[in-house]
């Protein structure tokens, strides 16, 4: 294999526990809220700098989920949730900023968003950074 | 207060908008529009040259994929059983890194950006997102004509 794979099973789980995570953090007040936020925080910035297979909730689904459904019908190329995965963290990031220096509604939109593209991911597959790919690509040879 | 109200609002509005942009993704992929009747404005035409391989006798499957695109894999997989299933159509995949004059041409914004041509390599139908198989058949019969 030329390219890294992943379980496309685990990347549905792990945006499913991300969507409840980035929820939990919407409806409490600080500081649980700014303590939770930093934890989805770490656990993207292991995601996008490592791959999604070394991020905590797929280190959960495969010691929970997968001995319980067996290995998976196709693989798919990591690098797409990995970039998801540097998305979530910006915005997290923008977040957790919000939050701390009182920018609340700031934080509140940059944490909703984050929690739209977990939602999408993890109930239909949908890919942000497969969308986002070519107009990228794009705008990269224009400003090259 | 245990919730806050405002984050529980926020939430419910993120839940909402999710909602709306997954049906909205529903309906857009695999939806197969293009010129049908007489008297409209030209359509493209593919050629062998465009394309660095032949047309198919009957119609031809163009699926334009790139890297990053999780749901080509899947196109691909419909897109071939629908040509091995149906007599005289051929699949062809283009990367559109590779071809990049072409999808601007084209006008290809997404991956995956399944084509369907007749075979005279006239663009007939066109679709972006990943398609279902009774999608391509059904465009793919609309392409071979009133005689399929």
């Amino acid at each position: 294999m030329s390219t890294p794979v992943v379980d496309p099973r685990g990347l549905r789980f792990a945006a499913a526990i991300t969507s409840a995570v980035l929820a939990i953090v919407l409806v409490t007040h600080s500081p649980v809220r700014e303590v939770v936020l930093a934890g989805q925080l770490a656990v993207f910035a292991v995601g996008a700098v490592g791959s999604p297979s070394a991020s905590p909730y797929g280190w959960l689904f495969r010691t929970l989920v997968r001995p319980r459904i067996g290995p998976p019908t196709h693989t798919e190329d990591s690098r797409p949730p990995q970039f998801a995965q540097l998305v979530g963290l910006v915005f997290t990031v923008v977040a957790l900023v919000g939050f701390v220096t009182g920018a609340t509604a700031l934080g509140l939109v940059a944490t909703a968003l984050a929690l739209v593209a977990a939602l999408l991911n993890a109930a239909t597959g949908f890919c942000l950074g497969c969308e986002l790919y070519l107009t990228s690509r794009k705008l990269a040879r224009v400003l090259n | 207060m245990m919730i806050s109200m405002t984050g529980a609002y926020v939430l419910v509005a993120a839940v909402l908008l999710a909602g709306v942009i997954a049906v909205g993704l529903r309906w857009k992929n695999g939806r197969f529009t293009g010129a049908t009747g007489p008297g409209e404005s030209p359509v493209a035409t593919l050629t062998p040259a465009d394309l660095g391989a032949a047309l198919g006798e009957r119609a031809t499957l163009v699926q334009f994929s790139s890297a990053f695109c999780s749901p080509c894999r899947a196109t691909r997989v419909i897109v071939n059983d629908v040509a091995g299933r149906v007599e005289g159509v051929r699949a062809i995949e283009i990367d559109v890194e590779s071809h990049l004059q072409l999808a601007e041409r084209e006008k290809v914004m997404r991956t995956p950006t399944v084509f369907v041509l007749d075979a005279t390599g006239r663009v007939v139908r066109r679709a972006s997102g990943l398609p279902t198989r009774d999608q391509v058949l059904a465009a793919v019969a609309d392409a071979l004509g009133p005689s399929a």
